[in-house]
């Protein structure tokens, strides 16, 4: 980077650079721009809240006369419409009396058409200008266009157009075809345009509710405070009255009155508790009403079924006799307890299965089947298998 | 032609297979379409006559399973039906698993949807428990989610019942990161309580967005185990010196989940330290999970149809069919869950063999072709 090396080398001669550091210094905003010239020059690429950040460096020198900041240190440059920097007193010198040629490279230009610098490099001044320039006309968005593929062609086309200008490849029929796009969508720019404004308003909107919310909130806040102070101030004036006044036993009192004050400050953290939650539920409810169909959250319900709303008939003993299981039984510190296998579980399901269904009448005529499935699986897998 | 051929080619015309989703070595899963409703479904192909034992046995295990389990929180089998040597499984057609969901960093997860998935997640976990039938492969990428938002507990290729009192189960059951330390001491008598734990590790990935007990070996697991949630004692968890792998990984102090859950509720941090107790006996039970204060406290459970869904979900609802190439990949928004199908040495997987049986299942199709 040539910047670096310049930046280096300046150090090592010990001049000062400010560039690339983000104290004000470095960049000034237009209006505090020391000048010596009549004319307040402005235009160049704004930022986002409007202001020109002006290029500055201690190396500036003017290309025209070869003054730079050591000779005058009110030494500003400013850019031409053909990006070539000169500093304000040759402007004043060569375009008093009008318009005349560019030092440098001869094209015909006007006082009025010197821009500050925002960039250090002019090939970005320009295209940035150029790109800025290009995107309040050429301000169409994907929803304008029926798929992604005639978006991607559009915006292929702009970067086309772009490309041309910045290099200066056809100039007059690129400018013929942005007069062709504007005629043709005068319409679709104006409507962009407007939304671009409805979005930059809406925008601030937010951002003032959201300012004002927290302002609110601040003096809730500050509010809450002033009252807890108030509230402990008033109990310890009581105290002590209570103490000057009553012939009880004074630590009894203190005691007492100290009781009391926990009591209320635990009364105000639940209520401070209470409002951050309604808070939440307050989100949450902004989060539902944004999709579309509002579907309310109901309570838990544990089962969605009443399979044990019916009371067994029979119940399960504490203990059979089970031969089987008479190992799993007498194992009770080793290998079968520790794994979790209980017994008391084969004996339920043995029971459930030997049980289940035994109240339910048969159904009469015709079977309905519950599933699709019926014991023919059995016999597929049973071929299949073979 | 005799009835049960006749009966079997009726039930195969209900079913029509529009393209191929995914590929695992046991079984091709296409989605498809009831012919009479144009109801969206997937049947997964099991290969016969790969194999010289016949069947797979996690077909043989799904088929049994499902077929008896019917309940919204558990993939639906429709119907099951024969071509030629293959074994064709018809179920649900699903859209996404909860991995995917997990995975997907533009998602945020709000405390009301976890306890939603989990209330889901043990309902279809309950059902199956008070059938006596443990799932032993939970995880994630098990958990589909439907279009409407419900979850779906499926991949029954390791479920069995519960056993006899003396019969052997195997330890080689589910997913590492999910598997209890009972199992990883190659204990053989186990209950239900497994589940639990699988549910636990998921409740925390939930949580985290990433899995809690990443173990990379089976000796790993254990470490990993351990560091999290401290070494049992003998009066934590009693009999576990006796298991029959048991190994001693060293002594890790308990560090309380608070510290890791630093904006979990207290209710839910209670659910979770009993859903990953040591003591099998001792860790919640489905159903008691269920009425937990966890799930009664406010917030209350996101409505299903509002969960989080991923970007794949929401576009699969307006895409028509043809526009799925043949072979995609199960996580490119294909039914990954039913697409997986599990390699023939399920038992002993790895997790790095994904590459590896994607191998086998190629070679094996060349040589059927």
């Amino acid at each position: 980077m040539s910047t670096n090396r310049t930046n280096a080398a300046s150090w090592l001669r010990g001049t000062t650079i400010r560039k690339g550091t983000t104290t004000p210094a470095t960049r000034s905003h237009t209006p505090q721009t020391q000048t010596s010239s009549s004319i307040v020059f402005s235009g160049g690429v704004k930022d986002g809240s409007g202001r020109t950040s002006e290029y500055f460096s201690m190396d500036d020198q003017c290309p025209v006369c070869k003054s730079d900041r050591y000779l005058n240190p009110k030494l500003r440059l400013l850019v031409s419409s053909c990006y070539h920097k000169m500093c304000e007193s040759c402007i004043d010198r060569l375009y008093t009396l009008g318009p005349a040629p560019c030092p440098v490279c001869g094209k015909t230009l006007k006082k009025m058409t010197f821009i500050p610098q925002t960039f250090e490099d002019l090939v970005v001044e320009k295209e940035v200008a150029i790109r800025r320039k290009l995107a309040k006309e050429f301000n169409k968005r994907r929803e304008d266009f029926p798929d992604l593929r005639s978006y991607d062609d559009y915006l292929q086309e702009v970067e086309d157009i772009t490309f041309n200008l910045i290099n200066e490849i056809d100039i007059p029929e690129t400018q013929a075809r942005i007069a062709a796009y504007r005629k043709e969508n005068a319409a679709f720019i104006e409507l962009n345009q407007q939304r671009e404004e409805a979005y930059v308003q809406a925008l601030k909107e937010q951002e003032e509710a959201e300012r004002r919310e927290r302002q609110l909130r601040a003096e809730e806040i500050r509010r809450a405070e002033e009252e807890e102070r108030d509230a402990r101030e008033g109990e310890r004036r009581a105290l002590i009255d209570n103490l000057e006044n009553s012939d009880a036993d004074a630590a009894r009192l203190v005691a007492q009155a100290r009781a009391e004050a926990l009591k209320r400050a635990a009364a105000r953290t639940a209520a401070a508790h209470q409002a951050v939650f309604a808070q939440q539920q307050e989100t949450m409810r902004l989060r539902a009403a944004q999709s579309a169909v509002v579907v309310p959250d109901q309570p838990h319900v544990p089962l969605l079924d009443g399979y044990y709303a019916y009371e067994d008939l029979c119940g399960l003993r504490s203990s059979y006799f089970d031969p089987a299981s008479d190992a799993v039984r007498r194992d009770k510190e080793g290998i079968m307890r520790a794994g979790g296998y209980r017994v008391e579980e084969a004996w339920e399901r043995a029971l459930r299965y030997a049980v289940a269904g035994l109240d339910i009448t048969p159904p009469l005529g015709e079977v309905s089947m519950p599933l699709p499935i019926t014991s023919r699986v059995d016999a597929d897998v049973a071929m299949a298998s073979v | 032609m005799d009835a049960v051929e006749k009966a079997n080619a009726e039930r195969q015309r209900r079913w029509v297979k529009d393209q191929k989703v995914g590929e695992g070595t046991y079984a091709v899963v296409y989605r498809g379409r009831e012919l009479a409703t144009g109801r969206k479904i997937a049947i997964k192909k099991i290969k016969v006559g790969q194999f010289k034992d016949g069947l797979d046995m996690s077909a043989v295990r799904e088929v049994k399973y499902l077929r008896e389990l019917q309940h919204p929180n558990i993939i639906e089998l429709l119907d099951v039906f024969s071509s030629k040597t293959n074994l064709n499984l018809v179920l649900e057609f699903l859209d996404t698993d909860l991995e995917m969901i997990i995975k997907d960093r533009s998602l945020v997860f709000l405390p009301a949807d976890i306890k939603s998935w989990m209330a889901m997640t043990f309902r279809g976990l309950e059902f199956c428990h008070r059938n006596f039938i443990l799932h032993r492969d939970l995880k994630p990428n098990n958990l589909l989610i439907a279009s409407d938002g419900q979850l779906k507990i499926a991949d029954f290729g390791l479920a069995r019942d519960a056993a006899d009192p003396g019969y052997k189960m195997t330890c080689q059951v589910i997913t590492r990161w999910y598997r209890p330390p009972e199992l990883l001491f190659g204990c053989r008598y186990y209950s239900t309580a497994v589940d639990i734990w699988s549910v636990g590790c998921i409740f925390a990935e939930l949580m985290l967005r990433i899995p809690y007990l990443p173990g990379e070996s089976d000796m790993d697991q254990l470490k990993t185990i351990f560091r999290a949630l401290g070494t049992p004692t003998d009066e934590e968890w009693p009999g576990h010196t006796k298991l029959p792998d048991y190994v001693s990984v060293g002594q890790f102090p308990r560090t309380p989940l608070r510290d890791l859950f630093t904006a979990a509720s207290g209710d839910t941090l209670n659910l979770l330290s009993k859903c990953i107790i040591f003591e099998p006996r001792k860790r919640i039970s489905a159903r008691d999970a269920l009425y937990h204060p966890y799930f009664f406290a406010l917030p209350y459970p996101t409505h299903p149809s509002k969960l989080p869904k991923t970007a794949a979900q929401t576009a699969a609802a307006s895409r028509p069919p043809d526009e799925v190439d043949g072979n995609v990949d199960p996580g490119g928004g294909a039914p990954a869950g039913v697409g997986k199908a599990a390699p023939p040495k399920k038992l002993k997987r790895k997790l790095s063999g994904h590459d590896l049986s994607r191998n086998i299942a190629r070679k094996l199709d060349f040589t059927a072709s």
